[in-house]
């Protein structure tokens, strides 16, 4: 892969822990390097113009210092890491920028991020918040201008048959991915909780099709591996905000359980949903991206009737899916977590945990600062909640 | 090195002894029960800077007033916010369980418990005997004994009188519970203005109890509540939970030594358990703690 050598869990170890060398590798080779915001910049479409996608991400281990002073501090903490990390010249690598209306600061941000750091190429995704037809269309229709820029930026004209291919190509990295969580079902685990973050996080930062030869190293390695997780008490289940950096799950690790499947956007969140081949690629895009990721900042109406009345059914149209992560994975706990000020994920809390409760999964609610040093008063939370569920 | 005994089988009917170390933010509490679970000795002494050194201090006088020796402690188990901090524990347990746990032994029907610590405040949620749900605050520490501690500064009190001071308020000021650089604001506004301390201090254990009783009111409260930690010995903010509650609360007569009492007992029951089963004590053969133990007290 690269003349460095380094495969499988050492190379995933590697690119986590110095994101950019290998996009900033391509990028001295003519490659044109991307940065893109939250899960909704349709993959496909870079990969197709053979563009490296580069997701941005914050870093909890760096104080924020840059970003306070064009984003109020009572916002997510996460997107003021990240507006800080762009402000002190750590993205300036980028060819441009791709955003898009993940949610409110999301968006803020964004245009923040245009007119503080100017990038060459900018797009903005206005990323509809509900599911229904018309927002389908119109998400549709994003992606067509979408992509009309890009052919723009790059001066090739898209055929179908190119952005079919990278479907594919998407999708088999999704099929990948699967595998590769497949392997936490076993007790032990065969990787750990801590692992996948550095694995999920090395895809967001290299192309597709290299990420996908690194998940065939990494699965290749887990299952014959004798070193990987030891047989832990508990093995939880973690629903909630990105997370991008180890420290919370090793400090749930170190407490005796292992972290054995999550619902998190640097995760399963990204990767499980697979996009249907369509005649016109676009439309199983935008169904995939748009209605099939399951975030909280899409809002779902309730389907069932009166949503008092019907409220535990509606709970298990929303959020059945979990219990289905919880028995395959064989949880017997589940962390919510999020950071704080994070008002999507905060409105789906309750009727998540009335959910968890109502199918007898216990729960925990916690909330962080994304940062690396504030986590300890959650230990004490966390291994009270273990050894509450005994 | 000092030789080590704690390792040797323990035999039916032999006098065996537990201790719980509960290593909080301000106050560092061991209690020695005995096989039938009654409190020998009890010791409270303050959290330094130093946390290993002083939890030798606080343990080796409470095994002095003991009369007993470190070699006929069969268990250790420590738990409090500094609770990895021990090295010669058995095991770490949380604070919440440990409460839990000691506070059942004091009051069998308790179902709701309300912690204040220096840096925390927690309720627990405990049906026979066991925690089933809890809350605690978030990082920061206002409405906690930090909080009264920052304000006794600023009205020139000390942290014992404010409890007494308070019950001669004819008039309770309200006070901020958000934030304590906010309250100290406020309460230097009321001392410009020349407010009799008692209202003062009145509003400010009405501050705490408004706070922490708010985020117990989440584990939707039932009696019998009991109420502990350093904080439930000032007879002004206890009052005031009560009032906030509709609830008669009960203070036990140590409200200090709850945690250490429950990580006691529990160690009393892992032991008794494990010689039931058969299976051996310490999962370590030797702990590291022994020689420093002993060594840090002759110096």
């Amino acid at each position: 892969m690269t003349a460095k050598g380094k495969k499988g869990f050492a190379r995933a170890k590697e690119l986590y822990q110095d994101r950019s060398q290998r996009a900033k590798e391509l990028k001295a080779e003519g490659k044109k390097v991307m940065g893109y915001f939250c899960l909704y910049p349709v993959l496909e479409l870079f990969t197709a113009f053979d563009i490296v996608p580069y997701r941005i991400l914050g870093d909890m281990g760096e104080p924020i210092t840059k970003a306070d002073s064009c984003l109020p501090t009572i916002v997510c903490p996460f997107i003021r890491s990240a507006l800080d990390l762009g402000l002190k010249g750590k993205y300036d690598f980028f060819d441009g920028v791709v955003m898009c209306h993940s949610c409110e600061v999301g968006e803020k941000a964004a245009h923040i991020w245009r007119i503080y750091m100017d990038p060459s190429y900018y797009h903005f995704l206005d990323t509809p918040h509900t599911v229904h037809e018309p927002a389908q269309q119109q998400f549709k229709g994003q992606l067509e201008d979408f992509q009309k820029t890009l052919e723009a930026l790059t001066g090739k004209k898209l055929s179908a048959g190119k952005l079919k291919d990278a479907v594919d190509i998407c999708n088999q990295q999704r099929v990948l991915v699967r595998e590769l969580y497949d392997l936490r079902k076993s007790d032990p685990p065969l990787i750990s909780g801590t692992e996948i973050i550095e694995v999920m996080v090395a895809l967001m930062s290299i192309p597709v099709n290299e990420g996908n030869a690194l998940l065939k190293q990494i699965i290749d390695e887990a299952r014959g591996r004798t070193d990987g997780p030891q047989k832990k008490p508990h093995r939880l289940l973690l629903w909630g905000t990105v997370i991008d950096n180890t420290a919370l799950v090793e400090m749930i690790e170190n407490a005796g359980a292992n972290v054995v499947m999550d619902d998190t956007c640097v995760g399963s969140r990204a990767y499980f949903p697979m996009v249907e081949p369509t005649e016109n690629p676009l439309d199983g895009l935008s169904r995939r991206y748009l209605v099939d990721i399951k975030c909280p900042r899409t809002f779902r109406e309730a389907v069932y009737g009166d949503p008092k009345k019907h409220y535990i059914k509606d709970l298990e149209h929303r959020f059945g899916y979990l219990k289905d992560y919880a028995r395959e994975w064989n949880a017997d706990g589940v962390i919510l977590q999020s950071v704080r000020y994070c008002d999507i994920h905060g409105y789906d809390t309750p009727g998540l945990s009335d959910y968890l409760n109502h199918i007898g999964l216990p729960n925990i609610y916690i909330e962080h600062d994304y940062s690396e040093g504030a986590l300890a008063p959650l230990r004490t939370r966390v291994q009270g909640f273990l050894e509450l569920i005994g | 090195m000092h030789e080590v005994f704690r390792d040797h089988p323990i035999r039916e009917g032999s006098l065996i002894y537990f201790a719980g170390i509960d290593l909080g933010s301000t106050m560092t509490k061991v209690v020695i029960v005995d096989r039938d679970g009654k409190t020998l000795s009890s010791l409270v002494g303050p959290t330094g800077a130093e946390h290993r050194r002083l939890a030798n201090k606080v343990m080796a006088d409470a095994l002095m007033r003991a009369d007993l020796s470190f070699d006929q402690v069969s268990y250790v188990v420590a738990t409090g916010y500094g609770r990895i901090n021990i090295p010669f524990a058995d095991r770490q347990i949380t604070e919440l369980t440990c409460h839990a746990k000691g506070i059942s032994s004091l009051f069998p029907g308790v179902r709701t418990a309300i912690d204040i610590g220096g840096q925390d405040a927690k309720g627990l949620k405990i049906r026979n005997g066991k925690l089933i749900d809890f809350v605690m605050n978030d990082r920061c520490a206002a409405g906690t004994g930090r909080f009264l501690d920052v304000l006794v500064g600023t009205l020139g009190l000390r942290i014992d009188e404010l409890g007494e001071i308070s019950l001669r308020a004819t008039h309770k000021l309200p006070i901020s519970s958000t934030c304590t650089v906010f309250a100290q604001m406020e309460i230097m506004a009321w001392l410009s203005q020349g407010t009799p301390l008692p209202d003062i201090v009145a509003g400010l254990h009405d501050a705490i109890a408004n706070r922490v009783g708010k985020m117990v009111k989440k584990l939707k409260i039932e009696p019998e509540v009991v109420f502990t930690g350093g904080v439930a010995k000032n007879i002004g903010v206890v009052n005031a939970l009560q009032e906030y509650l509709g609830l008669k609360v009960s203070v036990p007569a140590e409200p200090l030594l709850t945690g250490a009492l429950g990580a006691a007992l529990l160690g009393k029951e892992l032991t008794l358990k494990a010689m039931a089963e058969g299976k051996p004590i310490h999962e370590k053969e030797l702990r590291l703690a022994e020689s420093t133990f002993f060594h840090t007290e002759n110096h």
